[in-house]
């Protein structure tokens, strides 16, 4: 008898998946436990406001929940439930220009004051956020999700070679902007790093 | 730092150090990095700059978090049942399978309208002609009409039946004496002129147009207006107005219903006995006063005034019989021989044909053809945009600021997001 079987912790995100899909709750359970951080710190790294990274996080498991029966083993769950994420997001943020566009509602409520104050935290988001989107998007799914460059590739839909060289020039831009003099840390701007990333 | 000045390019040293390498690869960017100064300050740079990120730590999921999702997975589970909504889901507004399916749907009703008003106006086109024929039928005789499907030939009706009262001929001079007597006797026979119509399609046209030739020859008949058309690729047609004795239209129907398949025939038959006896009535009276005038003439002697007064009355009163006679010839005519209004059409078959003009004269047409097309098409735009150019354009201010601003302020709050 295969020992993986006995225990969900030693079995594959694929594995899992497909007992998922089959009705097994103790396999969602135990993908929810694996991917609730990285995706949340997907989330919290590229919206505004840590409350609408939870909610995003719920929504992104939600959506695998009801798309449990269309998984194919033959795609990778981490690539398949980050680009359920990426979708997510990118319906979230033309939303919230939709409303910020005809309802007025600023696109972010962020308050400074009730975050922390990490320095890190504010110098790091504003160095991503001067650095040009897709650029972005490639260093931050290298660095933090560590996907491979073939499946920021396949995530972004973009060629292999043109991942390597963003990554590259997105890398060598983090260097100078980290290397340059360090901004004041302010509420003001962290709130403004915010807004750009 | 070059390719051409270094054996390994760049973006290999961060492959490299990503794991991203081939073993090979990975083998030779370490064994440059041993001798290559440079490369190993951008190896460093780009670990630093690694480094530096991976220090911004997301916080720990609130545990809240977690215990939505379990009530959620509760809820959802066992048998997650694939695009069924879940009710705690949102609908997403900006899914775009919503707006496809919702933008098709939209499309096919439209289309389907279009269709149904086309179909509408053409059916009642189809009526409207239908109508205007049966009525224009109609006019000719209100008194009496058989209309027999097509493809259903039926035997010929009573108005068939009576033979023409007229069978005296001419009416010069004395001939009109037996229509006279007719015309005074106490119960004369009805006139009746009788007007068919025939549509029949054939196999062989040509036969049948022979046959039908050969038919009123028979019969004694003529053909009094006559139409064939011949078009290309199409099914021939011939149109005939006939005139067949009355005696003999049955036999001459029954030869020329078995030209083909009968598709359509009606029949009507104008009464035209009291309009026959008036006429003549008429007539004798008209005559009558001539000889008067004639009498007049011979026996008495006056002035010259009285004498040309006497001969303009004459004359004005033999025209009047002239015409009189001619009208009397003419109904006595339409009596005497019936009409019949024969459509032939050729059961047409396709066939291959070879082409009539060689490929370059075909070409060449074409060509000319299209830079008509084109010149009428560039000409069109230009009347158009000369007619509605300037309402567009006021349009395209009133609508297009908005737009373009609202536009510009979306992409803003999206870059913000």
């Amino acid at each position: 008898m295969d020992d993986t079987s006995k225990n969900p912790g030693a079995e594959t995100d694929e594995q899992l998946m497909v007992e998922f899909s089959r009705g097994s709750t103790d396999a969602f359970s135990a993908l929810f436990m694996r991917y609730q951080q990285p995706l949340y710190g997907f989330f919290y790294r590229r919206v505004a406001n840590p409350a609408q990274a939870e909610e995003l996080t719920q929504e992104t498991f939600l959506a695998v929940l009801r798309a449990s029966s269309r998984y194919r083993q033959s795609a990778l769950f981490r690539t398949w439930l980050y680009a359920i994420g990426f979708r997510i997001l990118r319906a979230h943020r033309r939303k919230a220009a939709f409303r910020g566009t005809f309802l007025g509602t600023p696109p972010a409520d962020y308050e400074p004051a009730t975050q922390s104050s990490i320095e890190v935290e504010v110098l790091m988001r504003d160095a991503v956020g001067k650095l040009e989107r897709l650029d972005r998007e490639v260093l931050m799914l290298r660095e933090f999700e560590q996907l491979s460059y073939a499946e920021i590739a396949a995530l972004l839909n973009l060629p292999l070679n043109t991942v390597r060289s963003r990554l590259f020039r997105a890398r060598m831009a983090l260097h100078g902007l980290l290397a340059a003099p360090a901004p004041q840390s302010s509420a003001q701007n962290l709130a403004q790093s915010e807004e750009r990333i | 730092m070059t390719t051409t000045s270094h054996p390994v390019a760049p973006e290999d040293v961060m492959a490299f150090f990503d794991g991203e390498l081939s073993a090979a690869g990975a083998q030779a960017v370490s064994a440059h990095l041993a001798l290559c100064a440079e490369c190993s300050r951008l190896a460093e740079q780009l670990r630093v700059a690694s480094q530096s990120i991976s220090r911004w730590i997301a916080p720990a999921v609130p545990k809240k978090l977690e215990d939505t999702m379990k009530n959620l997975t509760a809820k959802t589970l066992p048998g997650p049942k694939a695009g069924k909504a879940d009710s705690s889901m949102r609908i997403n507004f900006w899914n775009w399978r919503l707006w496809a399916i919702g933008g098709g749907g939209a499309l096919v009703a439209v289309l389907a309208l279009v269709i149904f008003a086309i179909a509408m106006t053409s059916y009642e086109n189809h009526r409207e002609v239908m109508l205007s024929r049966s009525s224009g039928l109609a006019a000719i005789d209100d008194r009496a009409e058989t209309r027999i499907p097509a493809g259903k030939p039926r035997a010929m009706n009573a108005l068939e039946a009576p033979p023409p009262p007229s069978a005296a001929k001419g009416l010069a001079g004395g001939g009109g004496e037996s229509r006279d007597h007719a015309a005074s006797s106490a119960a004369p026979a009805p006139m009746i002129a009788r007007t068919v119509s025939l549509t029949i399609v054939v196999k062989d046209f040509a036969a049948a147009r022979a046959s039908l030739d050969n038919i009123l020859a028979r019969h004694h008949g003529y053909a009094a207006q006559l139409t064939v058309s011949t078009p290309e690729n199409a099914a021939r047609s011939f149109q005939a107005s006939l005139r067949v004795p009355a005696p003999e239209l049955s036999s001459a129907l029954g030869d020329f219903k078995a030209l083909g398949s009968v598709e359509n025939e009606s029949q009507s038959g104008e009464e035209v006995t009291q309009q026959h006896t008036d006429l003549v009535q008429r007539l004798k009276t008209a005559r009558d006063t001539e000889e008067r005038f004639r009498a007049i003439l011979q026996q008495r002697t006056g002035k010259l005034e009285e004498v040309l007064e006497v001969e303009e009355q004459i004359a004005r009163v033999r025209g009047e019989i002239e015409g009189m006679e001619a009208e009397l010839k003419t109904l006595e005519h339409r009596v005497d021989f019936a009409t019949v209004d024969l459509q032939l059409i050729e059961e047409y078959s396709a066939r291959l044909s070879s082409p009539s003009a060689s490929v370059s004269n075909r070409m060449h047409n074409a060509f000319i053809a299209g830079l008509s097309n084109a010149a009428a098409t560039l000409l069109g735009i230009v009347l158009f945009l000369e007619e509605y150019g300037p309402v567009l354009l006021i349009w395209l201010v009133i609508l297009g600021v908005p737009i373009v601003l609202i536009w510009r302020r979306y992409r803003r709050m999206r870059a913000k997001v």
